[in-house]
């Protein structure tokens, strides 16, 4: 390791920790830049089955909607999310949830969602557009063998079944 | 792969595409190709921060471009791989300077400076439409604006209703009131997502509050038709600003769109009514609306019904500011439509106008719909 150390870049360090500081410094500004600029341009061409707001005046704050990937289980259902922006986006993933309880393997009962891109997977490239129809696929596609819900993970190889609790469930749950 | 097979077989007889297909052009030093600025953007566009790529850094094995900063802070806070194309980056040497790039954008945006400023004045628009703030101040200017037309709608009203509160028509036009009851509302649907509508328009619009005058009919006719020639979808300003022509329109005749100017297909009007049931006589919103308790607007058909039922809130809220007790100011609505006389359906909050529209009215005249209102 230490002789991968480039002599240039160990004696660089000390001011690119200033200049982390004054990144840092600038950061919300940034942050909330890339935000707006994301919402433009989610605005100008919205993709079939998802979209997404700012909850308020926060920008860091979305709520979005997906729909229900066609020809699955979950056709003609419809999850509110929320997404919270952290203040080292994009560089760390958003926090997302479900705010519509979702009765999925990968989802938990608070609605948080395993999806290998909101955790190590992610790439500053991802965005919001991106995220909402990642989850929107993991719905039609689920990761049955790291289970959030074991439940929903055991009854996904009987669709039919699935189906009509996944039905229940959402009638239920879709106003809470 | 095997050159020999098709060379056996081949004839010297043009095929009939190579007959037809005109040949391409040579390319020379001289030559100039139009590029739109969009894709040009996404070409110049560092992928991390979405802005114009500064200080160009290309990673040496995948060739993908971000700006110096970007880069730098995508492999000191995450995984040490290309972010466009996960290929492992291991440090900061396995990027390049890329100067010629950073000379070709100067080339193309010689005053960066002036790019971003621009980009700051459209971020800047965006912020302000999108913020509740604003949503309310349209909405009072609005209201500000269809008390200017008071005195015109009064006499209107007299004719109309023999109302007694009414009666005095013209003397009246600054009775808190919006008792209008033929004037087509102005304003936003409530709906919180203009922004993406201002920017289909970008430049434009909302800083343009003309005040409309009371005898309009033909300047709103030209405002009309450039605002809708400039975008489809209708920012907050530009829909109070046209439904006020929808006014003038109104005025002149009820059922003809102006001289015979289209309806724009992404328009729906629609006219409010309360629930003849449901919100009787002796409902404590309906005694304080009285006459103005019937609504026309006309909005764009994606507007959906919970926009619909805010904007309901909102108005009825601000209209009646003096009348409601506190207790009654958080209004929510139940919006039905009635595709037969006496069948009402009540609609999800989802849906939108257009979808509404088509299933259940189709015939070409305003569209219907109830509300009654749900104490929570």
């Amino acid at each position: 390791m230490a002789q991968n150390i480039n002599p240039h870049y160990a004696s660089s360090s000390n001011p690119a920790k200033q200049n982390e500081d004054t990144i840092k410094l600038n950061d919300n500004h940034a942050v909330s830049k890339r935000l707006q600029k994301e919402l433009m341009e989610l605005m100008r061409c919205s993709d079939k089955g998802i979209s997404a707001f700012p909850e308020s005046e926060n920008l860091f704050k979305w709520i979005g909607t997906i729909h229900g990937p066609e020809d699955t289980v979950y056709e003609g259902h419809k999850y509110k999310l929320s997404l919270e922006f952290p203040n080292s986006y994009p560089y760390a993933p958003p926090i997302v949830k479900f705010v519509t309880p979702c009765f999925h393997p990968n989802v938990d009962t608070c609605g948080l969602i395993c999806l290998d891109i909101l955790k190590d997977k992610w790439t500053a490239l991802y965005d919001i557009r991106t995220v909402l129809i990642s989850i929107q696929s993991l719905l039609g596609e689920p990761n049955t063998l790291s289970p959030l819900n074991q439940q929903a993970s055991y009854l996904w190889s009987n669709q039919p079944a699935y189906k009509k609790y996944l039905d229940e469930f959402y009638n239920k749950n879709k106003d809470s | 792969m095997s050159s020999t097979e098709p060379s056996q077989n081949k004839t010297w007889e043009l095929s009939l595409y190579e007959l037809h297909r005109t040949p391409q052009e040579v390319i020379t030093d001289a030559t100039e190709i139009a590029v739109s600025p969009r894709s040009l953007h996404s070409e110049l566009m560092c992928p991390i921060c979405l802005d114009m790529l500064k200080k160009t850094m290309t990673t040496k094995e995948c060739l993908h471009r971000f700006c110096s900063d970007c880069i730098i802070t995508a492999l000191r806070s995450g995984n040490k791989e290309c972010p466009t194309c996960r290929k492992k980056l291991v440090s900061k040497r396995s990027l390049r300077p890329d100067p010629n790039f950073d000379l070709l954008i100067s080339k193309i945006y010689p005053s960066r400076d002036e790019y971003e400023a621009h980009q700051e004045r459209v971020l800047a628009k965006l912020n302000m439409s999108h913020s509740q703030a604003s949503l309310v101040n349209s909405i009072t200017e609005g209201i500000k604006l269809q008390s200017q037309n008071r005195p015109q709608r009064s006499r209107k009203n007299q004719e109309e209703s023999s109302n007694p509160s009414n009666s005095n028509g013209t003397s009246e036009p600054a009775q808190n009131g919006n008792s209008s009851s033929v004037p087509k509302d102005g304003t936003s649907t409530g709906n919180p997502t203009p922004p993406g509508q201002s920017t289909s328009n970008p430049a434009s619009v909302r800083s343009t509050p003309s005040p409309v005058p009371s005898n309009v009919s033909s300047v709103s006719k030209n405002t009309s038709t450039t605002k809708r020639a400039k975008s489809v979808l209708t920012s907050e300003r530009s829909e109070e600003s046209e439904s006020s022509d929808g006014r003038t329109e109104g005025e002149n005749s009820m059922d003809t769109e102006g001289e015979g100017e289209p309806l724009n297909p992404n328009e729906i009007e629609l006219v409010f009514k309360p629930h003849p049931t449901e919100m009787t006589g002796d409902n404590q919103l309906m005694r304080a609306l009285r006459d103005s308790s019937v609504r026309y607007l006309k909005t764009t058909a994606n507007a959906s019904v919970d926009h619909l039922s805010k904007y309901l809130a909102m108005r009825l809220t601000l209209d009646l500011d003096a009348e409601l007790p506190e207790a009654y100011r958080l209004l929510n609505f139940c919006i039905y439509v009635a595709p037969s006389p006496g069948q009402f359906v009540p609609l999800a909050g989802s849906q939108t106008l257009r979808q509404i529209n088509d299933k259940f009215w189709k015939v070409n005249k305003p569209l219907e719909m109830y509300y009654s209102w749900k104490k929570t």
